[in-house]
């Protein structure tokens, strides 16, 4: 039972850690803060259903079709709404408040689509779901499928950044975007692509969610705050702290659900956040701010 | 090489430069002297394209107006910033640092031929490569941002105070490295507090007051000068 339980919690981290690391690419190299992330996740899993229920297309494929979109309507997104409030801020804190206000309305837009298109009820499709023995606990195969794919999605976003000449150039950014002009560096072409690079995480995440869970139109906001929570628990633009986080999240999330009561899974989230922002306000792997 | 004419700079209220205007020559070194908040960073800021100078101004280099383009044009143009506080990448490595100097395209043709250069400039850097540029001596610090400039291939490389907080000795090790540096034909201008060593090495310098230029002369003329010494180097008037 508790082995079970520890097993689901890794299975939910994995894509915890997944969707948080999409938003962390667009906090720390963007300045963007986007509420309207999870109902990017959100888009994204009803994109893998649609493509499922009516064109028998497997999510697996479908991530290929569904991940490009994201980048892309991202990239849009950042091009029309977010590069003029950039462009005009002043600086990165104001850039910060003003693209909360702005993603704020984002959300409300992609969630009104989402209602129109296919209303308010929770959605699912069954996708491999054949239970799979794990020593001596059986868990549906959709469920390890997606922890593979949060795997195989993070190691790939981590050998791009640490590996790459691109990659170096948006941790540049990251680091300190104030010198990036001095060599050469175009800071709002990195951001925009950072930034769509974060919606095709999003995308990711939405298909590895429409495996598993069954989920909503006006579901987006929780997973933006479960990603945000990651993210600041595991320390902005820190990779590896997001995964530990997202991993930490999941797991306490089912012991609670398994264990004490469903309905303080939520609460049980928040405490660990609080208890983090208060201990150590630079995340867990974070370094003090000097 | 570099033409700047009637430069004005407003922060606010506060005028950081009036008519201001300097030339550099092909090969040559040129400091800018003048006291706290004479206006010698702003200077330099309009110079690497990271503020706009008030409309009126002027700016060409090598025969181009380059003024109005964005600052992360002007490395690709051949104009290198180390600005003050150095402005490095801290959460990166040393060869991360300078692997990004090489950034603009003309620079990364020849990046494992600058890289040796800078390396055999500043040897303590080789041993340094995989060590996070953030926790290194403020010495060790100011190399990688001058490494890292000099990756982007320069013409001209504008140095803001280098060796503001670092050690006597250090300092001289500093300006040993900028002379070497010089001699390869790069141009350089120089915004220093330490007026002997940064005379030792400029052929020419600048007088910067009150975000004005108010004197100018080869580099015997300004050590001679009574208002130079009596200013900087500590003569008793």
């Amino acid at each position: 039972m508790l082995f079970s339980a520890i097993l689901t919690g890794l299975v939910l981290g994995g894509t915890y850690a997944l969707i948080a690391m999409g938003l962390t690419l667009q906090y720390g190299v963007a300045r963007i803060m986007n509420l309207a992330y999870g109902d990017l996740i959100i888009a994204g899993s009803f994109g893998a259903m649609l493509l499922f229920t009516a064109a028998g297309i497997n999510p697996l494929l479908a991530l290929f079709i569904v991940v490009p979109s994201g980048f892309a309507l991202s990239w849009l997104i950042y091009a029309l709404m977010l590069q003029p409030l950039a462009r005009r801020s002043p600086n990165r804190d104001r850039l910060e408040g003003d693209s909360i206000l702005a993603t704020f309305g984002l959300l409300f837009v992609i969630q009104g689509v989402a209602l129109v298109l296919f209303g308010a009820n929770y959605q699912s499709y069954s996708f491999l779901a054949v239970p799979i023995d794990v020593f001596g606990t059986t868990i549906a195969a959709n469920r390890l499928l997606a922890f593979a794919l949060a795997v195989l999605f993070g190691t790939g976003l981590w050998l791009l950044l640490t590996r790459t000449r691109f990659g170096t150039v948006i941790r540049a950014v990251a680091a300190n975007p104030g010198s990036a002009p001095l060599v050469g560096i175009n800071v709002d072409h990195v951001a925009r692509l950072a930034f769509a690079l974060g919606g095709g995480l999003a995308a990711a995440g939405g298909v590895v969610v429409s495996m598993y869970l069954t989920f909503s139109a006006t579901m987006g906001v929780v997973f933006t705050m479960k990603a945000l929570i990651v993210v600041i628990m595991g320390g902005v633009g820190n990779l590896l702290g997001a995964l530990a986080a997202g991993l930490i999240l999941g797991v306490v999330e089912t012991l609670v659900s398994s264990f004490i009561d469903p309905g303080l899974t939520l609460a049980a989230t928040y405490l660990i956040f609080l208890a983090v922002l208060v201990v150590r306000p630079q995340g867990l792997f974070g370094k003090p701010a000097r | 090489m570099l033409d700047l004419t009637n430069a004005a700079l407003r922060y606010g209220k506060h005028l950081a430069l009036s008519g201001v205007g300097i030339s550099i020559a092909n090969n040559e070194t040129v400091v800018v002297l003048g006291a706290n908040g004479a206006g010698k960073s702003s200077l330099l800021k309009v110079l690497a394209g990271l503020v706009r100078p008030e409309p009126g101004a002027d700016l060409t280099f090598e025969g181009k107006a380059v003024l109005g383009r964005p600052a992360h044009d002007f490395p690709e143009l051949g104009i290198a910033l180390v600005p003050e506080g150095r402005g490095i990448f801290g959460d990166l490595t040393v060869a991360e640092n300078l692997q990004l100097g090489a950034h603009p395209p003309h620079a990364r043709p020849h990046e494992k031929r600058q890289r040796d250069l800078v390396l055999d400039l500043f040897p303590r850097l080789a041993e340094r490569q995989s060590q996070i540029a953030r926790t290194m001596s403020g010495g060790e610090q100011q190399m990688v941002a001058i490494g890292r400039a000099l990756m982007s291939c320069p013409k001209l490389l504008m140095l803001d105070e280098p060796s503001l907080g670092l050690a006597p000795i250090v300092t001289s090790e500093l300006f040993l490295a900028l002379g070497r540096i010089s001699a390869t034909g790069i141009a350089m201008l120089v915004v220093e507090q330490n007026v002997k060593a940064s005379l030792a090495i400029a052929q020419r310098g600048y007088l910067m007051e009150a975000g004005r230029i108010t004197g100018a002369g080869t580099a015997e003329t300004l050590r001679a000068d009574p208002a130079v010494q009596r200013a900087f180097l500590g003569a008793v008037a």
